[in-house]
């Protein structure tokens, strides 16, 4: 046992154990929100009949629950691997997923007691704003969820951080920064995980801290409704937070990738300094990037929204580029022999990459000003969530469950996960184009066509989802040190 | 010698404080800090005296910085500034308490706290230190009764500017290097971590 390892093992928990633990509370929450999902779409196809307040609700609920559980998936497969390269706390880790649990039941029972639909950006002043379908209490209990998560995402981010600097000597060294500026040797640098868990824990930690200050003014407000703040502020400083958060559990699940694939292809993931100075410029870029949600805003400074537009352009691209690079030179002609964990983790490149691409689009104030409230922008977030994020922690946990489960179903997980997504994803974008407008309860008759095609998409997805958990879930009746 | 400059200064504090509480923003920015600054320094004096059942049962730090969040929160209170501003006995108590039972606790727990748990307080003291700002800058009324809402204004946007200077501060000594207070022995640490890093897994 090396001394990280034994660092990392002082909690009575092992690990494994709760990285497992946590992959159950994701494949758990994953099919659930899924399935909320699922009956927006057929809600909006007119196949089942869902009360618009009730549709609110659901939506409310989604939207948190994919964020938060991307958020934990993230972490899980991030503290996974980087633990091999810096002393972590397994007890934090643990804690965590407490905490996280908690916030999960009051946002639940915010949304389905207390009946708030506010959108999981809980945007200023509307959690005051009610018009009589939520009280201050369920407002606030969805807040006080939101805040208690975020405290458990900040004690991991500030313990991963606190391993980086105490193996690297700053944050800086951890993402490599003096590798990308030439200051020192590539062979030097930090592993992949190293680098990205560094732009997890600096991105994150500023966005929580900025999201909590929202949070508390937010949760003045509703019980001194005389006391108003800047709604402007108000929203970007959400978007800062809430950008921020779901960007950077890409980065986090892409850890996957470095790690998994050479596994498959036998040969180790090269860093270079172009490699390094992609990490270091996406870390400026996704604390800089969130003025591109407020294109729309005509009160914000120029310069914001131009620079908002340029840095949405450049933002992903730099990471993107290398990963899709690496991962393509890392898989050609290396003999690899594709199974369901390699080809999800291959797919969440690819699903990440096509997603960029609408994204851009949106980005552009132009496009923005007639696209923002379409269908297009849910498009292109679950391309790169659904098909990138989260394709990505599948085949992590199809990876933990190892080649002993059950596995004549999952390349039939893989392919409905895929075809289901697409068709899923595409039928957001075309109504996009067509201007169907997102957040809609009820939909035209000219609309429901795209619906309907979502809808038979979810459906599949939903059915690949299933498959993949559940063989991850029958995977843990093997010990634990069975799984890699 | 030193001991007796702190004095001087917790002394010289007393003197000046009709100016220095004039201004809201002075009052919280720089006497209240000062004061803390003083127990902090005394700290460092009564530090060797300290008798080992109470480094004990200073668990972790935890209860001297408990009542660190209490007396500091306590005279962030706009009531408590007003009633040190009208009666000099409560000011002398403020006087007292602010070294004795925020900085001096501060000064001796602190390194008691896992590095953990500082980072953990750091991270929440900057933002709730912004937030009371904005709660200053958009409170619709006055919420002291001897300062203007102008005076009440700067004070929120002094908290804000100094919440944003703490926070550039911090992100600076994580990113370029490891600060004494975040970890004892941290070269040994990154020697021994790197040795076991390379012959890992």
């Amino acid at each position: 046992m090396t001394s990280i390892e034994a660092i990392g093992s002082r909690s009575r928990i092992s690990a494994t154990a709760a990285v497992r633990a946590y992959l159950v509370v994701c494949g758990i929450v994953l099919l659930l929100m899924m399935l909320l999902g699922l009956t927006m779409r057929l809600a909006q196809a007119q196949w089942i009949d869902v009360e618009p307040n009730l549709f609110y609700v659901i939506m409310t609920m989604h939207g948190a629950g994919m964020v938060g559980i991307a958020g934990l998936g993230g972490a899980a497969v991030m503290w996974h691997f980087v633990r091999r390269y810096i002393p972590v706390s397994t007890g934090i880790f643990i804690a965590n997923l407490v905490f996280f649990l908690i916030g999960a039941v009051l946002i639940l029972g915010a949304g389905f007691i207390g009946g708030f639909a506010g959108a999981w950006t809980f945007l200023y002043p509307l959690p005051d704003h009610s018009g009589g379908l939520w009280s201050a209490n369920g407002a606030a209990a969805y807040m006080a969820g939101l805040l208690v998560i975020g405290v458990g995402f900040l004690l991991l981010h500030l313990d991963i951080a606190r391993g980086i600097i105490s193996v690297y000597g700053g944050l800086g060294s951890g993402l490599g920064v003096k590798q990308a500026f030439g200051f020192a040797p590539e062979k030097d640098g930090p592993p992949p995980a190293v680098a990205a868990s560094t732009m997890a824990a600096i991105s994150n930690i500023i966005g929580i801290v900025v999201g909590a200050v929202v949070l508390v003014l937010s949760l003045v407000n509703l019980y001194v409704p005389s006391f108003t703040f800047n709604t402007l502020v108000a929203k970007n400083l959400i978007y800062y937070f809430g950008h921020t958060f779901i960007n950077v559990t890409i980065y986090m699940a892409v850890i996957a990738v470095y790690e998994i694939l050479p596994v498959y292809t036998h040969r180790a993931w090269k860093t270079n300094r172009a490699f390094y100075l992609a990490w270091v410029l996406s870390t400026l870029m996704v604390l800089t990037v969130y003025p591109h949600h407020l294109l729309m805003d005509f009160a914000m400074p120029t310069w914001i929204l131009v620079a908002g537009q340029i840095i949405s352009w450049l933002s992903g691209l730099p990471v993107l580029l290398v990963t899709a690079f690496g991962t393509l030179t890392n898989v050609y002609r290396s003999g690899l022999k594709w199974d369901a964990a390699a080809g999800l983790v291959f797919i969440g490149v690819a699903g990440w990459a096509i997603g960029v691409i609408p994204a851009i689009a949106d980005g552009t104030i132009p496009v923005n000003s007639v696209m923002h409230n379409t269908q297009w922008v849910p498009g292109h977030f679950h391309t790169y969530l659904l098909l990138g994020m989260m394709a990505m922690m599948l085949g992590f946990m199809t990876y933990l469950a190892g080649p002993k489960s059950p596995s004549r179903l999952a390349p039939l997980g893989v392919w409905l996960y895929l075809i289901g997504g697409t068709i899923f994803v595409l039928a957001f974008l075309a109504a996009g184009s067509a201007s169907v407008p997102r957040r809609y309860a009820v939909h035209l008759p000219a609309w429901l066509p795209y619906d309907r095609a979502g809808s038979i998409g979810a459906s599949l997805v939903v059915a690949g989802a299933l498959i993949l958990i559940v063989r991850f879930l029958v995977s843990l009746r093997s010990p634990i040190d069975a799984t890699p | 010698m030193t001991r007796g400059l702190v004095l001087v200064v917790w002394g010289i504090l007393w003197l000046v404080r009709t100016p220095l509480e004039s201004d809201m923003a002075l009052h919280m920015t720089v006497q209240l800090p000062l004061l803390i600054g003083i127990g902090y320094m005394l700290a460092t004096f009564l530090r060797p005296h300290e008798p080992r059942w109470f480094a004990r049962a200073d668990w972790f730090g935890i209860p001297g910085l408990l009542l660190v969040v209490f007396a500091t929160s306590f005279w962030m209170l706009p009531r408590m500034l007003d009633l040190a501003l009208s009666d000099p006995w409560i000011d002398l108590i403020k006087f007292a308490s602010l070294p004795l039972l925020a900085g001096l606790p501060l000064g001796l727990s602190w390194s008691r706290m896992p590095g953990l748990g500082r980072a953990f307080l750091w991270a929440n003291f900057i933002p709730k230190l912004a937030a009371i700002g904005g709660l200053y800058l958009a409170a619709p009324t006055r919420l002291c009764a001897y300062y203007r809402l102008d005076q009440q204004t700067t004070a929120g946007a002094a908290l804000i500017a100094v919440a944003v200077a703490l926070g550039l501060s911090w992100s600076a000594v994580l990113f370029i290097g490891s600060p004494p207070f975040w970890s004892k022995g941290g070269e040994n640490a990154v020697e021994r971590m790197r040795g076991a890093a390379s012959g890992g897994p």
